[in-house]
């Protein structure tokens, strides 16, 4: 009896050991499953529709034209394109 | 895994959040007329400019709020470094480990039980006011060290098995308890502390006692007055002096309404977690011999009496006074003898 | 992949916040939060006056995330840094974490009371349903959703604040250093090569930059 409750007792302390060793910094990932991000809820960008107005083009679900579109509109940030080169 | 090269950062890290405190605000001199002549000799050279960005020093901004002119402080890294490395990791096994040493220990050794048979004769040894001051300082301790637990390890360990919304319920519940039962906890040490000083100063016999680690491993009798020197040092360095630490930085950490500097509120997180976790780890000791170590203690101070036997084989010096002044009756003030005392006697 | 940043140019910023008002008025943050300050070094120093405008800078390896006892942050695929208010409990660890003083809270009170912690968004909300007004009352506008950038960054009148993805905002900025002067003028010349003539000036008011 003794001598396995001592077992018993060793696994529960290494196990313990083991579990502690991954408390601390978790890796910051970009987990997204289900709808969350890492647990917690949220919807892309590119799953909206366009709004009616304001002339922004791309296709609801598709990243590559959202990001065409943020692209453009970024471009607008650069006063040497914005101005002087249209 | 734990490196020596982790460890060196590790210091190097609490180093660093030590330091600026004693230098903290401190405009680098000159380094606005640095800035202007360097913009002179070499144009477009903000090298100046951003050494005092880096400085942490507070500069002009119409931003209303804490430290709202400092635009990068460094500090908050680092403490995000302490309080993730070393705490977290060795504070965790500190605390898991003593918990199964304790538990071998009771595996191993049994609890220790009363020699003689008991004599049925009950002795008085806390008063109820003893005991209130006592059972407050217990209840509120636990409280609060379950949700500092749940606050720093809580994430790791029952986020993963709870899930997010309810952890962050029980989480926030925890934290307003942790708010409200530390100003409880607080007063309760001072008063602790004037009721039990006068029994706790050290006398002749602590040495010896502390010398055979009080017949804990060898089950030998030590004579000991009304605390023996396991419980003195519970009390001086537990709930003295491990109080006022957590207490202090405990304070600063509640208010954060007088505009402390985030240095500030770092370093006292820092204080005040350390002195926590050693906090909770020698109460695992006292609760463990205040429960199932030791019959006939946690009855002591549930219903006040101990049987005479109990007192002789714990207490001797103790015993012998408590005789002499016949102490076996109930002091004035302290009721009758309670149900739970004859059933403790019952029972063992 | 789009990888959201912020830079500001402290050679063009005039310290107008602008951007400050763009985005309280945006987001419609209450009193007392600032999402975005404008912080002047050497604030009156002719010559050598400074400004830079700073918000969450949606940080790849952030303290604020790594601090929170409830893992209320989350990053998304394009790099902005979020957070869940419903699951924050408003104990201030983020603020004592963030390099740049991002985190705000509505409240300083006696024992911790501080309310649910705010910060930039980068424009993008927060977990609530995009674009809709539970997710605009918590966290202000979507403005990633409608397929628009932070809007602090859209509206800089000097163009100082840039926002958007990492690589495009580094070529318009490279583009700018480039043509910000030449021969002793440019950016870094005078560290790598030497004070030019002796008592040269920097660059007359009104040129180039
Ligand atoms: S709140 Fe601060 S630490 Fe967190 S991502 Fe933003 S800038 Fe980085
Ligand atoms: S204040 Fe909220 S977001 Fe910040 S660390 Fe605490 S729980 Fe997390």
């Amino acid at each position: 009896m003794r001598p396995r409750r001592m077992v018993v007792a060793l696994l529960a302390a290494a196990a313990a050991v083991f579990g502690l060793a991954a408390c601390g910094e978790s890796e910051q990932v970009v987990v997204y499953t289900q709808g969350k991000y890492q647990g917690k809820p949220d919807t892309k960008p590119w799953d909206n529709a366009p709004l009616a107005y304001g002339g922004n083009d791309w296709t609801k679900g598709d990243k590559a034209s959202w990001e065409k579109q943020i692209n453009t509109r970024n471009l607008g940030q650069n006063e040497y394109r914005r101005i002087y080169n249209q | 895994m734990l490196t020596r090269t982790h460890l060196a950062g590790w210091c190097f890290a609490l180093m660093a959040l030590v330091a600026p405190s004693a230098g903290f605000a401190q405009a680098a001199p000159g380094s606005a007329q640095q800035q202007a002549e360097r913009a002179a000799t070499q144009p477009g050279n903000n090298a100046p400019v951003w050494r005092e960005v880096r400085s942490g020093q507070a500069n002009y901004t119409t931003a209303q709020g804490r430290e709202a002119g400092v635009l990068v402080q460094s500090s908050g890294d680092t403490w995000r470094q302490i309080r993730n490395g070393p705490i977290t990791v060795y504070g965790g096994w500190l605390v898991v480990l003593v918990a199964l040493a304790i538990a071998a220990f009771y595996l191993v050794r049994g609890p220790i039980k009363t020699h003689d048979r008991p004599t049925g004769n009950l002795i008085y040894r806390f008063s109820v006011v003893e005991r209130w001051a006592h059972w407050t300082l217990a209840i509120s301790f636990c409280l609060l060290a379950v949700t500092g637990l749940t606050i720093l390890f809580g994430k790791h360990v029952l986020l993963p098995v709870i899930g997010y919304t309810l952890f962050a319920w029980l989480t926030l519940l925890g934290k307003n308890v942790h708010n409200f039962v530390g100003p409880i906890f607080m007063a309760s040490i001072v008063v602790f502390f004037l009721i039990f000083v006068k029994d706790n100063w050290p006398s002749k016999g602590d040495l010896t006692w502390i010398a055979s680690a009080g017949g804990l491993f060898t089950g030998k009798h030590v004579p000991s007055g009304r605390f023996n020197a396991g419980e003195k040092s519970w009390f001086w360095m537990g709930v003295v002096f491990l109080g006022i630490v957590s207490s202090v930085s405990g304070l600063v950490l509640l208010f954060p309404n007088f505009e402390q500097l985030r240095l500030t509120m770092q370093q006292a997180h820092v204080v005040h977690s350390v002195s926590g976790i050693l906090f909770m780890t020698l109460s695992l000791g006292h609760i463990y011999v205040g429960t199932i170590g030791i019959e006939g203690s946690y009855q002591a101070m549930r219903t006040g009496y101990v049987d005479e036997s109990w007192a002789k084989e714990h207490h001797e010096l103790w015993y012998e006074d408590a005789k002499k002044q016949g102490a076996n009756r109930p002091a004035a003030g302290g009721g009758a003898v309670p149900a739970g005392a004859a059933q403790a006697r019952r029972d063992e | 992949m789009a990888r959201m940043k912020f830079l500001c140019d402290a050679e063009r910023c005039i310290e107008c916040n602008g951007c400050v008002t763009a985005c309280k008025n945006e987001n419609e943050v209450p009193w007392g939060v600032n999402r975005r300050r404008v912080v002047t070094i050497n604030d009156g120093v002719i010559g050598a006056e400074k400004s830079m405008s700073v918000a969450c800078m949606h940080c790849s390896d952030a303290p604020c995330m790594a601090v929170c006892p409830v893992d209320c942050f989350y990053r998304t695929e394009d790099g902005v840094v979020l957070h869940d208010k419903d699951l924050c409990i408003g104990c201030g660890y983020c603020f004592y974490a963030c390099p740049f003083g991002a985190p705000q809270f509505p409240q300083a009170g006696a024992f911790g009371m501080r309310g649910k912690m705010d910060k930039c968004t980068f424009c993008a909300g927060g977990p609530e349903a995009d674009r809709s007004e539970s997710e605009f009352k918590k966290y202000g506008r979507n403005r990633l959703a409608e397929g628009k950038l932070p809007a602090c960054a859209e509206m800089c009148s000097t163009k100082a604040l840039l926002g958007g993805d990492g690589d495009v905002i580094a070529d318009i900025y490279r583009e700018r250093v480039t043509r910000r002067g030449k021969g002793a003028e440019v950016w870094g010349w005078g560290t790598a090569y030497g004070p030019g003539k002796p008592g040269a000036q920097p660059p007359a008011a009104g040129g180039k930059s």
